[in-house]
Parts: C-alpha cells; structure tokens; sequence
C-alpha cells in the first residue's frame, strides 16, 4: 500500500520539476536549480552523516574543487560543460581521496577538526593565489557553451535550457544516492555508525569503508560545484569556507538526518524560506538560528521525521479505532 | 601431523610493572572446547583482546592454523575465521535482529562492496541470515530492532553475529554475564549444540564454574599472567593448585 | 634587520596574547564540559560591543566598560547553557556543534540588529594610546599592554585551578565526571559556572579587543574563532598550559608569515593544525587520547 504511494509521490515530483522548467518564470526556474544543486551537495554528504555517522566539516572543499576545476578548465582549455564537470568531479574526488586518507582514521571530534583544517588549506590556497583562481574576486566569466551532439547541439546558455540539463544531473544523483544507500554497501555504512568496532569484527575494513562514504560524498559536492559554477558563471572562493560546509549540515537537520528524503525536503525548504525572510527582513540567519534551536531541542527527526511519526500515529490511531 | 588451530608461543604484554601476559605458551586443537578461567585480574581478557587483534602484543607470537597473524589487523584475522563474542553486548542497536546478522554475513559472502543492487535482492544472503538466526534460537524476532530485545536474547544475539561470519576458531568472552538461570540454560544447550556440529571451535572465557566443568573439554586456568594449569575438567577440579588459587575468589565443588 | 625580527616577534607576542585571551575560555570550556563551542567566538564580539556600549554610553570610561560589558556577555552565556545546551550533552557530537553554531547565527544577526550592520570605529584608549621607539622603530603602546595581560591571565587562571577549592573541583569535575557527582559536586550548576567563566573569558578578550583592532564589525568573531580553534587544537584539547603555548606559536607563526610569506601565512596555520591533530592528538600537553 505504501509502496504504490511513494511512485506516485516521485512522479508527481518530477511532473512538476518538468512543468517548472517548461512554464515558470525565470526567478522560479532559477531558484529550482539552486534548490536541486544544494539537493545534491546535501543527498550526497548525508551519506556520510546521516548514514556512516561521520561529522566532516571539509566539503566545502570538494564542493570548491568541483566549481574551480570546472572554472579553470572553462577558461583555459576547453568551454565544453560535459568535459568541465568531468575535470571538476575528478578534481573533488581527487581531493576527497587524499584528504579521506588522513581523516578517517580518527573519529568524532578529531575527525571533525581535520576535515576543518583540510577544508580551510584549501580555503587559504583558493584566497591568496590570486593569479590561479582570482581571489576573493572569484573566476569570472565561466560561459555555458552548448552541447554537441555530432549533428546539432543543445544550447545551454539560457537559463531556461540550462534547467533541463540540473535537472538530470539532480535526478541521476537522487537515483544513485538511492541506490547506494539501500544496497550492502550501505547497509554496512549503517553498521559503522551504529558500532564500527563491531563492523571490524565481522571481517570488513572500517577505515576502508569510511574513506568510500568520504569521497562519495566529496564527489557529489564536486558535482553540486560543477553545476553551480555554470550556473553562477563565477566561483566564489567562501564555498570553500567551513560555514559553507554547514550548508548540506543544516539542510539534512531541517529534513531529517536519518531519511533519504531528508536532505531533499530540507533543500527545499531552506532556499524557500531564505527567499521570504529576506523579503522581510536582512537578517535571515536569526531566523535560521531559531529554527536549528527548534529542532535541535525538540524536532530531531526533522521535517520528514516527523512528519512519518505523524503518519504512523494516524494510522495506528485509524487501526485501534476500527478494533474493540 | 596436523597444524594445530591456535598456536601461540611466549606472548608477552605489560602494562607499566603489571605483567598480563607473562611469555604464555599455548595450543588450541580443533574441536577440543576449552574454557579459559582464572581470579580477576589473571590475563584472561587481555589473552582474548590480544588473540582477536585489538590489542598488540609487547613480543610473542600467534600462528593461526600454521600463519603468523601477530601484526595482522582485526579485520583479517576474521576473514582468516578467527573471532570473538564480547563481554558487554555489543550489537548495532537501532537494526533490526536481521540487518544486525546481515552485515556480517554480507561481510563473509563478500557482498559488501555492492553499490547498486538493492539489498532487499540479496537472496542467497538472506538463506544464510535465517540459517544463523536459527542456529541461535533468534528466528522469531528477525525483525524486532535489537535495542528492544531482552538482555538474554540480545547475548544470544551477540554470539549470533559472532557465528555469523563462520569462524573456525571462536572467543566467547563471558557469554552468560548477567543472565538470569533460564537464560543460562538455553546459551549453554546452544553452545553445546554448535559446538557438537563441528564447524566451529569454541575458547570460552567464564567465571562460573558450575559451566565451565558442564561443558569444557579442557580447562585453561590462568593467574598473574600464567597459565598455572591446563587439563580436563576432573582433572582442574581436582587440583590442589588452582584450589588455592581460588581461596577467597570462589568456592569451587 | 635586528630590529625588523624583534619588532615581528613582538607583533607575533600580542597576537599570540590576544588570541590566547579568546582561546582560554573555549579551552577551560571544553576541557570540563566536553564541548566545543562554535559560539564562543559570538561572545567575543558581543564583549567588544558591550563594552563599547558602556564606554559611548557612560562616558568614555574603558576601564568601566571592560567591566560591565562582559559581566552583560554573562547573562548571554548563563542563558545558552542553562536553558539550550544543558539538553543536548547527551546527544551526538554534531547536535552539539550544530546548536552552539544556531547560537553564531543568532548573535551574528541580533549584532547588526542593535547595533547596526555597519562597522563602527572604537577609540583608543588615554593612557595606552600611542606608540613607544623599540630599537629604533615605533611599537603601539597597546600592544605592549596586551603582551602583559596575556600571562597575568595564564597565571591567574593556573592559581586558580592548582590553588583554590573551587579550582580543585573543577579538575576533578573535567577528568570524571560521575566521579565528582558521586562525591556531592553538583555537576550540572558547576558546568553552567564554568562555561559562565568560559563566556566571560571570551567576552573579556572582546572588550580588550575594542582599542586593539579599531574597528567593530559584526564578522569580528568568526575570524578570531578559527585562530582560537587552532590553537585550542595544537595545545591540546583542555589543556589551558597547552593553549597558551599554542596561542605563542601561532601568533609568531602568523607574524612571520604575514612578513614573509604572506601567500601562505593563513596555509601554514591550518596545515599545523592538521599535523599536530595527525600526529600528536594530544597536543603538546594534551593527556592521551
């Protein structure tokens, strides 16, 4: 019975990303793919928090290094996006892989604090090489050239085309992700977070499983920082800051930590909501500040948590109701 | 002539001026079911932290079925099939009793690098998992979150998972620790019960004797770091030595 | 070239000094509570703006506003840990983070609420205004002034802690806690104590900050929350002796680095603190993990 819900669900989602690609306003269409960028920077790093269990304030570095890779490959080689966010995807996996190496070994706290001061080198090397990357100005000027097909090619230069092109990348994503997090691999990713040492125990390499969360994630930054570049044509260097990494954090929290859907649900709702409090009022960040408190203190299972429990309690409330 | 499962030789470990393990020479044999017993503080968890990997050794050797894993890590020690149960229950609490046997054994089938075929499609896995839940007696509560089972059946959950990865040499550190006499009973039938298939080795460490001399083959005493005695059960039983040992720990039949 | 090195050591020793103020508290709070505190660096701006309240309100007295101010900062952080944090202590690591890092969102925006998003330039203070010839060259009199201040607190906090009784539960407190609870110590008031002296360590260093930097604006916690996160890291995780030194070798690393290095200054930091975190957990005077 659920079961058929959720297809019809997941086709009533994607019927209306399409009929918001073909209909709506560009401000729309704009804000959706910023939405579906920040779905994948987020799907992907609550494999590794929601998931493994790992708190890894670093990924705005892949992020950064999918973004800049693409930017600098843009402008110095080739303007091709398919081959721009295959030189940005590998750069953050790259990345991930080499900062992985040194950071699972250690869990938590120290883990946590590693990530940050990988992520902030990065940070730093972005800032002050200002030849290579421009800066605190950024790279400029990042073009979407169209896609050639041999015999025609797909422009990409209007938002509105451009939308077409997130939203299969936003879907392939949510289609890996998916599968990923059902499959062995990450049913033992669940295991690590529940008890790694018990994990070890039963034969598998703990650390080497954690390094393949750690740049799995770190590649789906990259990929989120690919398309966000294109989407901006800039990069701005504060993506590879740490309050950036708190981004897919936050997002996660908001939707529910512990589902898949959560960092979907919570995209969604932070891009809104950002929108209409600052419609109001400059300072978004206090409101934001409440509602992490909110949840934080009584809402842990976030938007989708709770609104499961909220289901379950319904149904369960209709049963014993119809039993004497 | 055999290689003898479990051979080690002058395993040696301090910490500080207290000797835990003082150059023990040992050798397990297949299908022999020894109990390791000995007052608190004799080495007993220290020998078993340092058999299964997570522990390291200050000098000594461990030959597993003929091969040095002294320096191997925990994980491959298991794959070689040698593991361990642990004192204090120590499963995955939000799993169901299912996932918490299906990790291992997806581990043991190799299963665990799948990235893209759902888990649910594992079919020859989930045989295997009902045949260990089986074996421990856990079949019913398959889909029961193991945090919600009693303490009893969460130890038998916890040799489960230990089963689960079918190790021919396996390390049973207190299995009945704070189980009511009911409980008692059903872990040790299980025990005998698996141990008689002959699949597997058990080493048990116990402080109650009424089931260390009900069940053990062979009895390891050790105190101090020593191993102060090694015979059949009558035979400990008997022995003036690991009487005097005992005096004031425990009384022994 | 003498004097270059001594004037690049002394501008190193104030910022050393400085960022060992702001780093003393989130230390002493981490080291008992276990905590650590995104929003410490909030309570550092908060003190700067309290106590630049106080001095604009009540007539351009600096010494009364370093007074007042954080004592105000106080009741932010008796706030926070009594009614928010206290709850969490038992959840996951990344709850805790994430809710002091809601309360950096909060102050961040409640700052330019009050006192406007703008910058607002500070006075010095009279009395330590002006600069002094060092081996030919002028240095700030202010920046010799924080070089004293730095070990007087270190020194303070030492007695307390080694000498007094409130000192000796504290430590008992931080290195077993059930312990201490078992013995009568009220553990759950004596956290709020400590992390209401952690705050006012913070909020202190901002209002000190208020002279030395000039300028008011309402990022001025972020940035010094990093520098005091490294540091609290390579001297060790609570450890107040390791954070003193590490606060040293920062702000001489920085110093040197912004004179000489200046690409790499804010690289060098970071990679320090990823060494240190790889190969020695436990900082320089850390216990061991």
């Amino acid at each position: 019975m659920q079961r058929s819900w959720t297809w019809v669900l997941i086709a009533a989602v994607l019927v209306g990303l399409l009929a918001i690609g073909l209909f709506s306003g560009r401000f729309v269409v704009y804000l959706s793919m910023r939405v579906m960028i920040l779905a994948i920077f987020a799907l992907g790093y609550n494999l590794l928090l929601g998931r493994t269990g790992l708190l890894s304030f670093g990924h705005a570095a892949f992020y950064a290094g999918g973004a800049y890779g693409l930017g600098l490959f843009s402008i110095h080689v080739s303007q091709n996006p398919l081959l721009g966010i295959l030189v940005g995807v590998i750069l953050a996996c790259v990345l991930a892989v080499i900062v992985g190496f040194f950071c699972v070994r250690h869990t938590e706290i120290y883990f946590a604090m590693l990530t940050l001061a990988f992520g902030m080198m990065v940070f730093s090397l972005i800032w002050n090489m200002r030849e290579i990357t421009g800066g605190d100005d950024g790279l400029v000027g990042i073009m979407r050239a169209p896609i050639s097909l041999g015999f025609a090619g797909i422009p990409l230069n209007k938002t509105e085309y451009y939308y077409f092109f997130v939203l299969f990348w936003f879907v392939l994503s949510v289609g890996v992700i998916y599968l990923i997090r059902n499959s062995p691999f990450g049913l033992i990713l669940s295991g690590l977070r529940e008890n790694d040492r018990r994990v070890e125990f039963a034969g598998l390499s703990v650390k080497n499983y954690r390094l393949a969360a750690f740049v799995i994630s770190g590649t789906f930054a990259g990929l989120a920082g690919s398309l966000g570049a294109l989407l901006e044509s800039n990069t701005d260097p504060f993506s590879a800051h740490w309050s950036h990494s708190a981004e897919p954090i936050l997002v996660s929290l908001i939707g529910g930590i512990q589902t898949f859907a959560g960092p979907l649900v919570g995209s969604v709702i932070f891009i809104v909501l950002r929108e209409i409090i600052e419609r109001f009022t400059q300072n978004w960040m206090l409101w934001f500040g409440i509602i992490l408190l909110v949840i934080i203190m009584g809402l842990r299972g976030g938007v989708v948590g709770g609104m499961t429990q909220l289901f379950q309690r319904v149904r369960s409330v209709s049963k014993s109701g119809g039993n004497p | 002539m055999t290689v003898p499962l479990l051979e080690i030789r002058k395993l040696h470990k301090a910490f500080g001026k207290v000797v835990t393990a003082n150059g023990i020479d040992l050798t397990l044999e297949k299908g022999v079911l020894t109990s390791i017993i000995g007052p608190n503080g004799a080495g007993k968890s220290t020998l078993i932290n340092m058999l299964s990997g997570s522990l390291p050794v200050d000098s000594g050797e461990i030959l597993f079925e003929g091969k040095d894993i002294t320096q191997l890590p925990i994980h491959k020690r298991v794959r070689l099939g040698l593991c361990r149960s642990f004192q204090v229950v120590n499963v995955f609490p939000d799993l169901t009793v299912f996932d918490n046997i299906q990790i291992p054994v997806l581990a043991v089938r190799k299963r665990g690098t799948r990235l893209f075929r759902p888990v649910s499609g594992e079919k020859e896995t989930h045989k295997e998992v009902y045949e260990v839940l089986e074996r421990v007696g856990l079949e019913n509560v398959a889909h029961t979150p193991a945090k919600v089972l009693s303490h009893g059946d969460q130890r038998l959950l916890e040799v489960g998972i230990a089963l689960a990865v079918r190790p021919r040499l396996l390390f049973l550190d207190e299995p009945t620790a704070g189980m009511n006499p009911v409980e008692r009973v059903k872990v040790l039938e299980n025990i005998k019960r698996l141990s008689a298939e002959g699949r597997t080795t058990f080493v048990i460490v116990e402080h109650d004797m009424d089931i260390v001399f009900s069940l053990s083959d062979r009895v390891v005493v050790l105190h101090h770091g020593d191993i102060i005695a090694d015979g059949t059960s009558d035979e400990i039983q008997d022995s003036k030595q690991v009487r005097e040992v005992y005096l004031g720990e425990e009384v022994m039949e | 070239m003498l004097e270059s090195i001594v004037h690049v050591c002394l501008a190193g020793l104030s910022t050393g000094m400085f960022i060992w103020l702001v780093a003393s508290g989130l230390t002493l709070i981490f080291g008992v509570l276990g905590v650590l505190n995104f929003a410490h660096g909030s309570f550092y701006m908060l003190g700067a703006y309290f106590c630049y309240t106080v001095l604009s309100v009540m007539g351009d007295n600096f010494w009364l506003g370093l007074i007042l101010g954080p004592l105000c900062v106080c009741v932010v952080g008796f706030i926070v840990e009594r009614f928010f944090l206290r709850y969490v202590y038992h959840l996951d690591l990344p709850y805790q983070l994430l809710l002091t890092f809601a309360f950096v969102l909060l102050f961040d925006d409640l700052v330019k609420v009050v006192w406007g998003a703008g910058s607002i330039s500070s006075p010095m203070v009279p009395g330590l205004s002006g600069s002094i010839p060092i081996m030919g060259r002028n240095f700030p009199v202010y920046n010799l002034f924080i070089i004293a201040v730095g070990p007087l607190v270190a020194l303070g906090m030492w007695a307390m802690l080694e000498k007094t009784w409130w000192g000796r539960i504290i430590r008992a407190a931080s290195s077993d806690r059930e312990m201490a609870s078992a013995i009568g110590v009220r553990v759950s008031a004596l956290f709020t104590a400590v992390f209401v002296f952690g705050t006012w360590l913070g909020a202190v260093g901002g209002g000190l900050a208020v002279p030395y930097v000039g300028l008011l604006t309402p990022g001025m916690g972020e940035t010094v929350i990093i520098n005091a996160f490294v540091v609290a890291v390579i001297g060790g995780l609570g450890s107040l002796k390791g954070a003193f030194l590490g606060a040293l070798i920062i702000g001489l690393l920085s110093s040197f680095g912004t004179r000489y290095l200046p690409t790499f200054d804010m690289f060098l930091t970071f990679i320090l603190m990823a060494a240190v975190l790889l190969w020695r957990p436990q900082g320089f005077f850390g216990e061991a993990a």
